[in-house]
């Protein structure tokens, strides 16, 4: 597993979402509740326990094994209940994408205006 | 400039193929991440914060027309429309596909260009002053000892795996406007009491977490010794650098833990008792790649101009952008054109596709087809006809390239930050932005003069914030950045560190401090001081003072 993965051998003090880097065009994808891989967190895979810290951990090395995905690692996020948001600044950005030249870099994905929100706040 | 031969080109050629085929088991599973990882990142490929980037490397920071058509050709076949050019002179891609690569650099390699040694522990990408070739006080033409240094260094089996990455820089001139002092290695052309041009030698400086000014460990030193004297100092390194722990890993640590005087003493004893022969380059050599460098076929001109000289007094604008943004040129009846990628509010160092294509049209009309590339994250048009200038400005406004603000508060140099970067700890472009915003207003830029403010988003000093009259260094701390400034750097000839002012400063009022300090400047300021003068005669206490009384 990557950097960052640290966490997983831990006691889980907020829950966790699985991400990683799609292996063809290196960008940013979380791991859904319907096993897909998307670019938006806000349908992604809540862990809350280490046996959901090891099956997600499975099903990241699985992913990375069959070559979809590169370096799977979990991220500690803020259940809103109505939003999942990153805790740390530098998966904020993960998940929002650039704030910058946004003319080029726009995504299409759902999650962007909370991921701005956190970013903002 | 630099046309590859045979070899070269044969090289490059079979590099492509190698990492296709490399890509294509990658593709399949018969490559692991951890066995691709170091194949693509000697090919220039980090796989970053949302996707990948592609270094590719600037020689010596020179371009031809044909070769920046290709780069606008692969931001928009390959990329998203534009393209990130660096404090190293290299240009970075930062969306391109991973089964793409491959194709990208088939691309450019038809233009004699690569990615590869713009990653790893080796000597990266040896860079120039902008101005080489046509500065008007130049010594000599540096780039051809740094294409020289290119070849040699290339694949080198003995400096492939170094301790860490090694840095080189060159100039011909007492100016330095390639930051030299902050370099692993620094030259500078320079004559001998007996009037002989040869280098003067820097070692161990460096930007990161621990900046370094350069130690001198040559005063001067015959040009048919150079590649020998280096390897004297690579071998040094190569031998006693710290292996055990990276941040230490760097040769400006080793210079520093033996002291300057120590570690000149034992490149002095190696290259006594070196066993790679003397004369190295020898003069055939040398004149040989020399002449790919030899001086394009200037026109015989008048030192002035007629019809510049009354544009210049009918518009002010022109007359302000010929102030800031050109240079003297060396040669009778031409100009140095500096073309700023820092529009007000915009992204330092980024050009869109288009104006690639607008400049490379540019240089092959009215620059005797060249491109130079600059740390500072600008381009410039060499050799432009002063008859020329007003056309060139007129084309430049056309594509928002216009900017006359040149060494002004607004051209600003900042890393990628934490908006591309896996390594940063802050976002650097948006503070850029707010400070471009803030300080946008050209007249009062113009009022404030020369300043170079300089921001990284992380340790590692991308930015160059060290060497930075303000410099900015974006940090984290439990999910939040803030921002540290230091002032009183500097990376001409005359470098110097930047020290911290005091406690951090959030997103929001970074921009605030940084006005406050320029407003400070100002009021200050005595008998036409730059900024640094006046914080050289004054020191931090007045703006400290005005900072952290007001923030």
């Amino acid at each position: 597993m990557a950097p960052g993965d640290s966490s997983m051998a831990k006691k889980i003090s907020g829950p966790r979402i699985l991400t990683a880097n799609l292996l063809g065009d290196g960008l940013v994808v979380f791991l859904g509740t319907d096993g897909s891989w998307a670019p938006g967190l806000e349908s992604a895979r809540l862990a809350h326990s280490n046996d959901d810290v090891a099956q997600l951990e499975a099903v990241g090395g699985e992913a990375a094994r069959a070559n979809h995905i590169v370096d799977p690692y979990l991220i500690e996020v803020e259940d809103t209940g109505s939003s999942l948001l990153p805790i740390e600044m530098r998966e904020r950005m993960r998940a929002r994408g650039p704030s910058v030249n946004l003319e080029f870099n726009s995504r299409s994905n759902g999650h962007a205006l909370v991921a701005d929100q956190a970013v903002a706040g | 400039m630099y046309r590859y031969d045979e070899f070269d080109a044969t090289f490059v050629s079979e590099r492509v193929v190698q990492f296709r085929d490399q890509v294509e088991r990658r593709v399949k599973g018969e490559l692991s991440e951890e066995q691709f990882r170091p194949l693509r990142l000697m090919n220039g490929l980090y796989l970053q914060l949302h996707a990948y980037m592609l270094r590719v490397a600037v020689p010596y920071g020179t371009l031809n027309s044909r070769q920046m058509h290709k780069l606008a050709f692969i931001a928009d076949k390959f990329d998203r429309g534009y393209g990130h050019f660096t404090t190293r002179q290299n240009i970075q891609y930062n969306w391109p596909k991973l089964p793409d690569v491959p194709a990208i650099l088939d691309n450019l390699a038809e233009v004699e260009m690569h990615a590869i040694q713009t990653s790893g522990n080796c000597i990266r990408n040896v860079t120039a002053d902008q101005w080489s070739g046509v500065a008007a006080d130049e010594v000599e033409d540096p780039r051809p000892y740094a294409e020289l240094m290119r070849q040699w260094s290339s694949l080198h089996p003995e400096f492939s795996f170094l301790p860490r990455k090694f840095k080189i820089a060159v100039t011909g001139d007492e100016a330095d406007r390639a930051v030299i002092a902050y370099h692993d290695i620094g030259l500078r052309l320079k004559k001998n009491s007996a009037g002989d041009i040869g280098f003067e030698i820097f070692v161990g400086g460096g930007m990161g977490r621990t900046p370094m000014i350069a130690a001198r460990v040559r005063e001067w030193l015959p040009k048919s010794e150079l590649l020998g004297y280096l390897e004297a100092v690579m071998r040094v390194y190569n031998l006693n650098g710290r292996r055990d722990n990276k941040y230490k890993a760097r040769i400006k640590i080793l210079v520093h833990e033996l002291g300057a005087e120590e570690f000149t003493r034992q490149v002095e004893e190696e290259y006594a008792r070196l066993d790679v022969p003397q004369g190295l380059p020898s003069d055939q050599e040398l004149e040989r790649i020399a002449a790919y460098f030899a001086p394009p076929a200037y026109e015989d001109l008048a030192e002035n101009d007629a019809d510049h000289t009354q544009h210049l007094v009918d518009n002010k604008e022109f007359a302000e952008w010929v102030e800031r943004n050109v240079a003297p040129h060396k040669v009778t009846g031409y100009a140095i054109v500096n073309i700023s990628l820092k529009p007000v509010g915009g992204v330092p160092g980024d050009a869109t596709s288009g104006q690639m294509r607008a400049i490379a049209d540019l240089a092959q009309k009215m620059s005797l087809d060249e491109i130079r590339v600059t740390h500072e994250q600008n381009l410039v048009l060499p050799n432009v006809r002063k008859h020329d200038l007003f056309a060139v400005w007129q084309e430049l406004k056309e594509h928002k390239l216009a900017d006359a603000n040149l060494g002004l508060a607004t051209d600003i140099i900042s890393c990628p930050g934490l908006d591309y970067c896996g390594l940063a700890t802050a976002r650097s472009i948006p503070i850029s932005q707010d400070i471009s915003n803030r300080l946008g207003d050209i007249k009062r830029q113009r009022d404030i003069g020369d300043l170079k403010i300089k921001i990284s988003g992380c340790i590692n000093a991308c930015g160059h914030h060290h060497a930075g009259h303000i410099g900015i260094l974006g940090l984290e701390k439990r999910g939040v950045e803030y921002y540290q400034i230091t002032l009183g750097g500097s990376g001409d000839e005359n470098a110097a560190v930047g020290q911290i002012i005091g406690p951090g400063f959030s997103s929001e009022t970074v921009t605030d401090a940084v006005e406050t300090i320029v407003d400070t400047y100002v009021d200050l300021r005595q008998n036409g001081e730059t900024f640094l003068e006046a914080y050289r005669r004054v020191g931090a206490e007045p703006f400290k003072e005005a900072v952290y009384a007001t923030h």
